[in-house]
């Protein structure tokens, strides 16, 4: 038995490792960039897997001090927040209506709200401007609180419908058996279980807030006002030359915790997967 | 409260018991979600949709109705053509080495072993990452002159210092960076995906293969393939979607270049330049535009894929 | 919405009559009170420009300059001082320049915006959303003199006679070149056929000349003005499209064989910081660039700085031909709150301009000559004490002698917009340099091409 787990145990370093340094080797890069002096960043002589003369935390300083990053920040928790929640109201429902109750109409309601993936916001910024021009929200994070559940909601919805329908039927079943309704069921039973699904859908659904661009950059035109994405694209960027430490400084600072954060739900979901909560 | 529903039950017969009903129950949990979308994306997109059928210029909203004229000239522009062959191109390459990538990590991932959790952090930093700030990251990676690829060929002796290969300037180099750089970026949302899928097969399924004694790729290709099939389908679904609406990535690394053949230009990013930069809205898009049924019909086919598939 | 501006138009000149027909220690006092508030701020004329009739806010949005005092400067000082003299709160944004076009479409469909919006180039497809800005050049040349040549053909559209933007400044393109490099193969870039020749002798040695061909402004600007060197032009006076010519053919094969025997593959990739990059890393021999590149390696410290010579473009068989690097312009949309504060803004930024001159380190020239006389600009480059001693000294001759405007001999129109947005010039030289056509070939193709966008302009009235 032993013998088996070490082969498995082998083949799975042999698998995750290059996969692991592919991955994350731009990130040990930003680490490089972040922290280099001037001099030996621009330098092509040397080596550029070391600092050479040291590291330095002049481009965090420049971040901190000399732009608004730390609004960014704040505004990209903000808007991330109030989107995933706004995305688990609508989703959780519509996803097990479609996993459970819907049926025919459900199936072509499924693939309906999918189109709205299909046009690429490099078109729909504009109607989409003038809309939230007309309700006075531009320049606002409001708008991208309005907007951004337009693509976190179908997919979320999809997640969720693939995730309500894993929890067998006989739970609910049982919990009918004894006498609750279906909202009943709904809130004191379903919901429990599917603690991973929504952990899931809150993982995708701040990724892709944070990764949203075209529709933050559009939107909103005041520094301050601006969310990380979009403020250290357009502010540290200085004609032909960008700020290449404070920008990798600013790439890093969110992308680690939520690494770390997505790791630890990580398990969490899939804890929910494979236990249940009927061993 | 169950038994207070119970008790209650033949009093609030009248309303709260529509509540029973599946049909309406449905409408009512799915509607908000629908009527969001719709209100929300149903005007912006019939705006746009419009905006094709118009001369219109210069990011107005109004201009003089052509018909078919823009998607008739399009459909001739070479330029047109290219975009849409290396979208095609793009994205299959990028999502086929995702599916093989995905597939094999997420089987790796499963079981635990010493180093999982810091192997899968690393895994995950891809998707973690506001994707414009990762992709500065990369335009200097593959930068023409500090590119840490180049340092490290040139000092390895393997390439000659003055003209080292360069990433993003060489069409079809600049062609394997995009590609690599799509799937790079959408290969930790994949993985997660499919590792909830493996988590999903129930054990009862794995017990009873172990009991029939198949194991290893006998296993993989009756039991845990069949099983993942659906939820693999929407994966590459998803990621199909997102790398051929995509912008950024070929905005940032090579702004559609190398010249002459422009041999990274996507779809979205011609949109851009024809709708946007030159100021040729109603082209610009009916460009965008061409990739709604394309898109759609491959959606619908999976989707229906998927749902034949599943195994109950 | 114009009704306001002559209301408010005839309210200040109300106003001036009003108190001169006063006359009287009032106006003394105001008299003394301005002209030392106006030497001290250095604004014109307290009595005309009494501020009363402008309201509320401005809203401006431009690109994040290269330059971070000039950013500092326009919105800490000079913003700040004239929004207190004029009695108006006014609110800079900036963006990176490459996405101000997006921003404007997206303003000009929501018909929102800022009242002054900043391109580096001039937009003229946006012409029929703007206002017609004609007086606010009319009032800068009633005090400083006439607008410069190179202003006037990007931002005047002789067809429908309107003024379709305002342009403050622009950025003169010299060529950036290692003199020591060059001296050790015994040349100077005076010439095209000098750096022909001096190409491959300095590739051999490891350090490359590098000009753009890639979807860049750079190449844009430097592919452009190379064909202008050899007699090749986009259009004629009359706007009539003249990219077919011998000329061409002649620049296109001449280009590809500096490329062929002395330059990198990288130059297809190039972003508009590489060729900065490729001197800055010691590798480049000459780029043509503003003078980004010898400020940066200054600010470094870099041990080649002082070796860094400026240049006007080098000869061609034409003649000395550049363009701008980039060019400041402003335009108010016709949906804009506050355009009589936006008219002012601009005119007295531009009467003032010296300050802006000094603040961007004498990246920005004024369009307007008067602002600050080319005597006067020497003055200040002679007085810079970067080695060579007075190098900068010879951007006023380019500004003066060697640069023209995008379209030259005829106007910066949306035809042209559209060709320069679409780097298609770039493109045609890719094409030759990299033998995938030949350059008659290119020169055809090029041609068909841009003939099809002028058409399409032509047809929406624009040309």
């Amino acid at each position: 038995m032993s013998h088996v787990t070490l082969r498995e145990k082998t083949l799975s370093y042999l698998i995750v490792g290059p996969f692991a340094i592919v991955l994350a080797f731009p990130f040990y890069w930003m680490v490089m960039m972040a922290f280099k002096k001037d001099a030996d960043f621009y330098n092509v002589q040397n080596v550029p897997f070391k600092f050479n003369g040291g590291p330095t935390f002049a481009n965090v300083r420049l971040l901190f001090h000399h732009t608004k990053y730390v609004n960014w920040l704040i505004n990209t928790g903000e808007i991330g927040v109030v989107v995933v929640g706004i995305t688990l109201a609508l989703a959780v429902p519509a996803g097990y209506a479609l996993a459970r109750l819907s049926g025919r109409m459900g199936q072509s309601l499924g693939v309906g709200i999918f189109l709205t993936y299909l046009v690429p916001p490099t078109l729909l910024f504009l109607p989409f401007f003038a809309l939230i021009s007309r309700l006075h929200l531009q320049n606002s994070i409001w708008s991208l609180v309005l907007v951004y559940p337009s693509f976190t909601v179908p997919f979320s919805t999809w997640l969720l419908m693939g995730f309500f329908k894993t929890v067998p039927q006989e739970l609910e079943d049982a919990a009918r058996i004894d006498g609750a309704s279906r909202l009943g069921t709904l809130i004191r039973v379903i919901f429990p279980i599917s603690i991973p699904g929504i952990l899931t859908v809150v993982i995708f659904s701040f990724s892709l807030v944070v990764n949203e661009f075209v529709y933050a950059f559009v939107f909103i035109s005041s520094s301050a006002h601006r969310t990380v994405s979009t403020g250290v694209y357009t502010d540290l960027i200085r004609g032909d030359l960008p700020e290449w430490g404070a920008i990798m400084v600013a790439a890093l600072i969110p992308s680690i915790p939520l690494a770390l954060l997505y790791n630890a739900f990580l398990n969490r979901f899939i804890a929910g997967f494979t236990g249940g909560a009927f061993r | 409260m169950a038994e207070a529903v119970v008790e209650a039950r033949p009093r609030g017969r009248r309303w709260i018991d529509i509540f029973e009903r599946p049909g309406f129950l449905a409408s009512v949990l799915i509607s908000p979600a629908v009527v969001f979308i719709t209100a929300l994306v149903g005007a912006p997109l019939a705006l746009a949709v419009y905006l094709s059928f118009t001369n219109s210029t210069a990011g107005s909203l109004h201009g003089k109705f052509v018909g078919l004229h823009n998607f008739r000239h399009e459909w001739h522009e070479a330029a047109f053509q290219h975009a849409v062959w290396h979208t095609f191109l793009f994205t299959v390459i990028s999502q086929a080495a995702v599916l093989i990538g995905a597939g094999l990590l997420a089987h790796a991932l499963i079981r635990p072993f010493r180093g999982r959790w810091i192997l899968r952090f690393l895994i995950l930093l891809p998707w973690a990452a506001p994707i414009a700030l990762s992709l500065m990251a990369w335009t200097w990676i593959f930068d023409t002159t500090y590119s840490v690829i180049n340092w490290t060929l040139i000092h390895l002796h393997l390439v000659d210092p003055i003209s080292p290969p360069q990433w993003l300037a060489q069409p079809h180099l600049a062609m394997g960076s995009v590609i690599f750089v799509h799937a790079w970026r959408i290969l930790p949302f994949a993985t997660v995906i499919f590792l909830a899928g493996i988590a999903s097969i129930p054990k009862e399924v794995d017990d009873a293969a172990a009991i029939d004694g198949a194991t290893g790729l006998r296993k993989f290709w009756y039991v845990t393939l069949p099983l993942q099939l659906p939820i693999a389908t929407v994966a590459l679904l998803f990621g199909i979607v997102f790398t051929a609406t995509d912008m950024v990535v070929v905005y940032i690394l090579t702004n559609g270049g190398p010249p002459p053949s422009n041999s990274t230009e996507q779809i979205t990013t011609w949109a851009y330049k024809i709708g946007i930069e030159s100021g040729s809205l109603g082209e610009g898009a009916a460009i965008s535009l061409f990739l709604l049924p394309v898109l759609a019909t491959m959606a619908v086919l999976m989707l229906l894929f998927a749902r034949r598939v599943e195994v109950s | 919405m114009s009704d306001t501006d002559d209301v408010a138009a005839r309210h200040g000149r109300y106003d001036r009559r009003e108190l001169l027909r006063k006359g009287g220690v009032g106006a003394l006092t105001v008299g003394l009170a301005g002209s030392t508030a106006s030497k001290a701020f250095g604004f014109y004329g307290p009595l005309r420009f009494k501020g009363r009739w402008l309201k509320g806010d401005l809203t401006i949005i431009q690109w994040v300059h290269f330059v971070p005092a000039y950013d500092t400067w326009f919105d800490n000082t000079w913003c700040k001082q004239w929004g207190e003299k004029n009695d108006v709160q006014v609110k800079v944004d900036h963006i990176l320049n490459t996405l101000l076009p997006a921003r404007a479409a997206a303003e000009v469909a929501a018909g929102s915006g800022h009242d002054l919006f900043f391109q580096l180039a001039p937009l003229a497809q946006y012409e029929d959303q703007v206002i017609d800005h004609k007086e606010i050049v009319q009032e800068v040349q009633r005090k400083i003199g006439k607008i410069g040549a190179l202003a006037h053909k990007s931002t005047y559209n002789p067809r429908t006679k309107k003024w379709f933007a305002f342009s403050d400044n622009y950025v003169p393109d010299p060529v950036i070149w290692r003199h020591d490099l060059w001296n050790g193969v015994g040349l100077a870039p005076n010439t095209w056929d000098n750096v022909r020749t001096a190409a491959p002798k300095l590739k051999a040695i490891g350090h490359p000349i590098g000009i753009g061909m890639s979807n860049e402004l750079d190449s844009n600007m430097a592919n452009i003005a190379f064909l202008m060197c050899f007699g090749a032009f986009i259009q004629n006076e009359h706007q009539q499209v003249t990219i077919k010519s011998k000329h061409t053919i002649e620049a296109l094969k001449f280009m590809a064989d500096i490329y062929q025997r002395g330059e990198t593959s990288e130059i297809f990739g190039w972003t508009p910081s590489s060729n900065n990059d490729f001197i800055y890393a010691g590798k480049g021999s000459m780029i043509l660039n503003a003078i980004s590149a010898t400020r940066t390696p200054e600010d470094r410290h870099l041990p080649f700085a002082d070796d860094l010579w400026i240049y006007p473009i080098p000869k061609g068989p034409h003649g000395r031909y550049g363009l701008e690097h980039v060019m400041g312009v402003y335009s108010i949309w016709k949906f804009a709150k506050n355009k009589a504060a936006a008219k002012k803004f601009l005119s007295d930024l531009e009467i003032n301009y010296r300050q802006a001159f000094l603040a961007s380190k004498f990246y920005n020239f004024p369009t307007f000559p008067g602002a600050l006389p080319f005597n006067q600009i020497q003055k200040y480059a002679r007085a810079d004490t970067h080695k060579p001693r007075g190098k900068y000294q010879i951007l006023t001759t380019i500004a003066k002698k060697y640069t023209y405007n995008v379209g030259y001999p005829g106007f910066t129109n949306a035809a042209v917009s559209e060709v320069f947005a679409t780097f298609l010039i770039p493109q045609m030289f890719a094409q030759v340099a990299q033998k995938k056509m030949t350059a008659a070939d290119a020169a055809s193709a090029a041609d068909q091409q841009f003939k099809k966008v002028f058409a399409k302009w032509r047809k929406a009235g624009k040309i």
